[in-house]
C-alpha cells in the first residue's frame, strides 16, 4: 500500500457512509409529524392552497417514491428545492458553507495554538504553580458551557470596551479575521482545556520515557530533549483527539453561530428541522458528514507524517 | 506547528484588530443614512402574496406600495397609489383613480398593474391570505388610470383592507417575464425602497426608490433588514451601535434599554395572546367545562409575569387596539369557587386535558406552567406538551388537538378580519381551528360587516364579544405590547398595531 491507493480509498468510503446517512435523515424527517407547506403558507391559508403547494414539491407522493426521486435527482447534482425560502437547496446552502468552514478553522487554529503554549508552559515546569494553574483552568474550563462564554466575552469585549462587533460575517478573510475573532476565541476556550490536558499528560509521560533518561544520561540539555524528541512523540494522542473534536465542532457550532449571529450552516440546520424544510436538512447532514470524513482523512494523513512506523 | 508558527499567528492576529478602528463599527459610512433593523425570523420571500410570516409582511410593507396608505399609528387610511375613489350607492362596486407613478425601474404605475396584483392576490392558487377578499368577485382595469372592483355583497371594512401588505402593488411585465420565483428574490418594487441585496441568513438590503410617488421620501439612503435569532445578542447589538432598531426586545430588558437612553416604550399591538381549546372534542365540546376553566384562570397574574406590567388582561377575545372593542366588558376576574361548581355542573368525570405548547417560547411556557398551576387548584389537571411549531400547527389544522397556547393579530383597525377568523364558524379554518360553530354568532358577523353605520355596528360587535366571552370560542389571556427599541437619531418610526412601519417614508436618521 502506499499513499496514493489509500487517498484513492478514502471517497469510496464515503459512500455507504452518505449512503447510510440519506436514509436515515429521510426516515427520521419522514417519522416526524408536522407538515412544512401549512408552516409556509401560514394559518391563515385555505386548504385548496396548501394542497396545491404539496403537490408542487411532490409532498403528496409515496414515501419511497419520494426517496427515491431523490436519490435520482441527487446523483444528478439536483438536491431538491427548500420549502422555506422556495429556491434550490444549493443556493441556499452554498453561501453558508463558507462562514461555518471559516469558524472552524479559525477556532482551530487558535485552539491549537492555546493548547501548544499551555501544555508545554505546564509540562516543562511540572509541579510548579504555572503547572497548577493551567490544570485548574483546564478542569474549569470543561465544565463551563459555550455560549455562556460567548456571552460573557460579548458584555466585556464588545459592549464595554467596544473592541470587536457583537455579531456577523464580513465580506473578506481580514475583515473576518476581526469579526469571527470572538467566536473562534470561544471555540478556542472550549475545546483548548481538552487538547490541553491530553496533550500536557503525554509530555509528562514521555519526559519520563526509557529514551529521555537515555538522552539524559548522555548528558543532552533538559531543553534540547524536549524540542527534538519528547515534543514531536508526545503530538499524536492529541492529532486523533483533534479528529473527535473536530467532528464535535462541526456539530456544535450551532450554539456558537446563533450567539453571535454567523449566517452559517449550524444555523439553518436547526431553522430547516423545526420547520421541516425536509431537502434542506438532508443537504446539510450530507455537508457535515463529507466534512467529518474529510477532517479524519487529515488527521490520517498528520498521523503518518508524524509517525514513521504507521502504514499508510 | 511550532513556536515560530505560533508567534506569527499571534502577531497577524494582533495587527488585524490594532489594524481596524473601533469607529468600522459604525455602518453608516461616507454619509449614507443606513437604518439597520434586526428582527429574530428570517425573510423567506419578497412576494407579497406568498407569505403571512412576520418579516416578510414587515420588510414587504415598506417596499410594495398600495392603494391606500395608513398613517403613522393606522387610525386612519388615505390616498395612497389612489388618489380618489367612488363606492357605489349599493356599496358594491369601488372606483380607484391612481395618481401618476411609477416603479423602482422607473416603468410607469397603470391600472393594469394595480389589476394585476389584486387578482394574483386573490385567485392566484398558492395565494396565502386571500381570505380576507372572500366577498370581492371581479377587478379590472376600465382604462390607463382606473381600476373598478366589484363585490357580491355590502362590505363595510373593504377599504381598510387595500391598505394590507399583501396588496402590495407590482408590476405585470417584471413579474411575468422573471416568473414568481426568480421576482421573489429580486423584485421590482413600487413603494419608498427597492430591493438592493439578500444576503441569505444574514440581511436583506433596500435602498431608496428615487421613483416613489411621495416627492422627498423616504428621508433615509437605505435600509438594512438583519436576521438576529438570538435575543439578547439582538440587544446587544443595539446597545452596541450595530443596529439602530431591535425588534422584539425581552420584557425584562425594556427598562435597562431605556435607561440606557434607547426609545424603548411599548408600543399598542393589535395582539392577543390566548389558550385556544378544541370544542369539537371533550373535554372541551362541553360548554360547562370551558366556563370552569376560563374562570379557573388568573388572567392578571399571567398578565404580570409574562409581559411585566406592559401588556393588559384580556376582557373580551379581541385587542383593545381594535375598533369596536368593547370598553365595558367587565375584568374577568379568577374564582375558584365558580369553576369548582361549573366544573361539577359539567359532570366532565376526566378532568384534564392536554396543553400543547410551542417549544422554544418562552412566553408560552411561563403561561403554559401558570394555567396549569391555577387550574390543579380546580381540580383540572393539565398536561403540558411541548412540541415544535411546524407539528403544532398541523395537529391544529387537524383538529387532533386539545388546548393549544397560541396568539394571533390583526392588520387591520376594523375587527372584521379579526372576528371572521377568530370566531366565524362558517369559514375554511374553522374559527381559527377551535371547531367552534354559533349560527348567532356567524351571522352577526356578516351583518356587522355589511352594516354601513358606525353606530350599529357598534352594538353588533359588541353583541358577538359578549356572545364569544360568555361561549369561551377560545380562552383569551391578555394582549401584549409591541416591545421594540430604537437608537435616540431615529426619528418618526413606529410599529403600529397592524404590524407595519408606516411612516418609514418620513422617518429621519440624525
Amino acid at each position: 500500500m502506499n499513499r496514493f491507493s489509500f487517498a484513492l480509498r478514502r471517497p469510496i468510503q464515503l459512500i455507504p457512509v452518505l449512503l447510510g446517512i440519506s436514509v436515515i435523515t429521510f426516515i427520521l424527517l419522514q417519522l416526524t409529524p408536522g407538515d412544512p407547506v401549512r408552516l409556509m403558507l401560514g394559518p391563515k391559508a385555505s386548504q385548496e392552497a396548501i394542497d396545491f403547494v404539496r403537490a408542487r414539491y411532490g409532498l403528496d407522493q409515496p414515501v419511497l417514491l419520494q426517496y427515491f426521486y431523490y436519490i435520482l435527482n441527487a446523483l444528478r447534482g439536483d438536491f431538491g428545492q427548500s420549502i422555506a425560502f422556495r429556491a434550490p437547496v444549493g443556493d441556499v446552502i452554498v453561501e453558508r458553507i463558507a462562514p461555518t468552514t471559516f469558524l472552524i478553522l479559525y477556532g482551530l487554529l487558535i485552539s491549537i495554538s492555546l493548547t501548544l503554549v499551555l501544555a508545554v508552559a505546564a509540562a516543562r515546569n511540572r509541579g510548579s504553580w504555572l503547572d497548577h494553574i493551567i490544570r485548574f483552568i483546564c478542569v474549569a474550563g470543561v465544565g463551563v458551557p459555550s455560549y455562556f462564554i460567548g456571552l460573557l466575552l460579548i458584555m466585556g469585549l464588545c459592549l464595554r470596551l467596544k473592541l470587536f462587533p457583537v455579531s456577523g460575517y464580513g465580506p473578506t478573510i481580514v475583515n473576518n479575521l476581526w469579526h469571527l475573532f470572538l467566536p473562534a476565541l470561544t471555540i478556542g476556550i472550549a475545546v483548548t482545556p481538552i487538547l490541553t490536558r491530553n496533550l500536557r499528560a503525554t509530555f509528562v509521560q514521555q519526559m519520563d520515557a526509557d529514551y529521555a533518561t537515555a538522552c539524559r544520561s548522555k548528558g543532552l540539555t533538559e531543553r534540547y530533549i524536549f524540542a527534538r524528541h519528547v515534543f514531536w512523540n508526545s503530538l499524536l494522542p492529541t492529532v486523533n483527539l483533534l479528529g473527535v473534536v473536530v467532528a464535535f465542532l462541526i456539530g456544535g457550532t450551532v450554539v456558537i453561530e446563533n450567539v453571535f449571529n454567523i449566517p452559517g450552516l449550524g444555523n439553518l440546520l436547526i431553522r430547516a428541522v423545526l420547520t421541516r424544510d425536509y431537502f434542506v436538512v438532508q443537504a446539510v447532514a450530507f455537508i457535515l458528514a463529507v466534512g467529518v470524513v474529510i477532517s479524519n482523512f487529515v488527521v490520517d494523513l498528520l498521523t503518518a507524517l508524524l509517525d514513521p512506523r504507521v502504514k499508510l | 506547528m511550532d513556536r515560530r508558527s505560533f508567534l506569527k499567528t499571534t502577531a497577524i492576529a494582533a495587527f488585524t484588530v490594532a489594524t481596524l478602528p473601533a469607529s468600522a463599527l459604525r455602518a453608516n459610512a461616507e454619509g449614507k443614512k443606513i437604518l439597520r433593523m434586526g428582527y429574530g425570523s428570517e425573510v423567506l420571500t419578497l412576494d407579497p402574496i406568498k407569505t403571512v410570516y412576520g418579516p416578510d409582511i414587515l420588510i414587504q410593507g415598506m417596499m410594495f406600495a398600495r392603494l391606500l396608505q395608513a398613517n403613522a399609528d393606522r387610525t386612519e387610511v388615505g390616498p395612497g397609489l389612489a388618489e380618489t375613489w367612488e363606492i357605489s350607492p349599493d356599496g358594491k362596486i369601488y372606483t380607484f383613480h391612481l395618481r401618476a407613478a411609477k416603479f423602482s425601474d422607473g416603468s410607469p404605475i397603470t391600472a393594469t398593474d394595480v389589476a394585476f396584483s389584486w387578482n394574483r392576490m386573490r385567485f392566484q392558487k398558492d395565494s396565502a391570505y386571500a381570505a380576507p377578499f372572500q366577498p370581492l368577485i371581479k377587478i379590472e382595469a376600465t382604462d390607463d388610470k382606473t381600476v373598478v372592483m366589484t363585490l357580491d355583497r355590502q362590505f363595510t371594512p373593504f377599504l381598510t383592507l387595500t391598505e394590507i401588505w399583501n396588496t402590495g402593488i407590482v408590476p405585470k411585465a417584471a413579474v411575468e417575464k422573471m416568473g414568481d420565483e426568480a421576482f421573489a428574490k429580486a423584485p421590482v418594487t413600487s413603494g419608498p425602497f427597492k430591493f438592493a441585496e439578500w444576503l441569505p441568513g444574514d440581511r436583506v438590503i433596500l435602498a431608496k426608490n428615487e421613483h416613489y410617488y411621495l416627492e422627498g421620501q423616504p428621508h433615509i439612503d437605505g435600509l438594512e433588514f438583519r436576521y438576529v435569532p438570538d435575543d439578547n445578542t439582538r440587544v446587544s447589538m443595539l446597545q452596541a451601535g450595530e443596529l439602530d432598531v431591535c425588534l422584539g426586545v425581552p420584557a425584562p430588558r425594556m427598562v435597562e434599554l431605556k435607561a440606557a437612553g434607547f426609545r424603548a416604550d411599548p408600543e399598542p399591538s393589535s395582539e392577543t395572546y390566548d389558550m385556544l381549546i378544541n370544542h369539537s372534542a371533550a373535554p372541551f365540546d362541553n360548554i360547562k367545562f370551558c366556563q370552569a376553566v376560563s374562570h379557573g384562570i388568573d388572567r392578571q397574574a399571567i398578565c404580570e409575569a409574562v409581559t411585566l406590567g406592559l401588556g393588559t388582561p384580556a376582557t373580551s377575545i379581541m385587542s383593545p387596539s381594535l375598533d369596536y372593542f368593547d370598553k365595558s366588558l367587565p375584568t374577568i376576574a379568577r374564582d375558584v369557587e365558580k369553576a369548582k361548581s361549573l366544573l361539577a355542573e359539567s359532570g366532565v368525570s376526566d378532568a384534564s386535558f392536554e396543553l400543547i405548547q410551542n417549544a422554544g417560547i418562552a412566553d408560552e411556557e411561563k403561561a403554559a406552567v401558570l394555567i396549569q398551576a391555577q387550574l390543579a387548584e380546580i381540580g383540572i389537571a393539565v398536561n403540558i406538551a411541548k412540541i415544535d411549531s411546524t407539528q403544532a400547527w398541523t395537529r391544529l389544522a387537524e383538529g387532533t388537538y386539545q388546548a393549544e397556547m397560541n396568539w394571533w393579530y390583526n392588520e387591520t383597525r376594523d375587527p372584521d378580519n379579526a372576528l371572521r377568523w377568530c370566531v366565524w364558524g362558517a369559514g375554511d379554518n374553522k374559527s381559527y381551528f377551535t371547531r367552534y360553530n354559533n349560527d348567532t354568532v356567524n351571522k352577526l358577523v356578516d351583518e356587522a360587516a355589511g352594516e354601513a353605520d358606525t353606530a350599529k355596528r357598534a352594538e353588533l360587535y359588541a353583541q358577538i364579544q359578549k356572545i364569544v366571552v360568555d361561549e369561551v370560542a377560545q380562552v383569551a389571556l391578555y394582549h401584549p405590547t409591541w416591545l421594540n427599541a430604537y437608537a435616540p437619531n431615529v426619528q418618526g418610526l413606529i410599529l403600529n398595531v397592524g404590524l407595519q412601519f408606516s411612516s418609514i417614508g418620513e422617518t429621519t436618521l440624525g
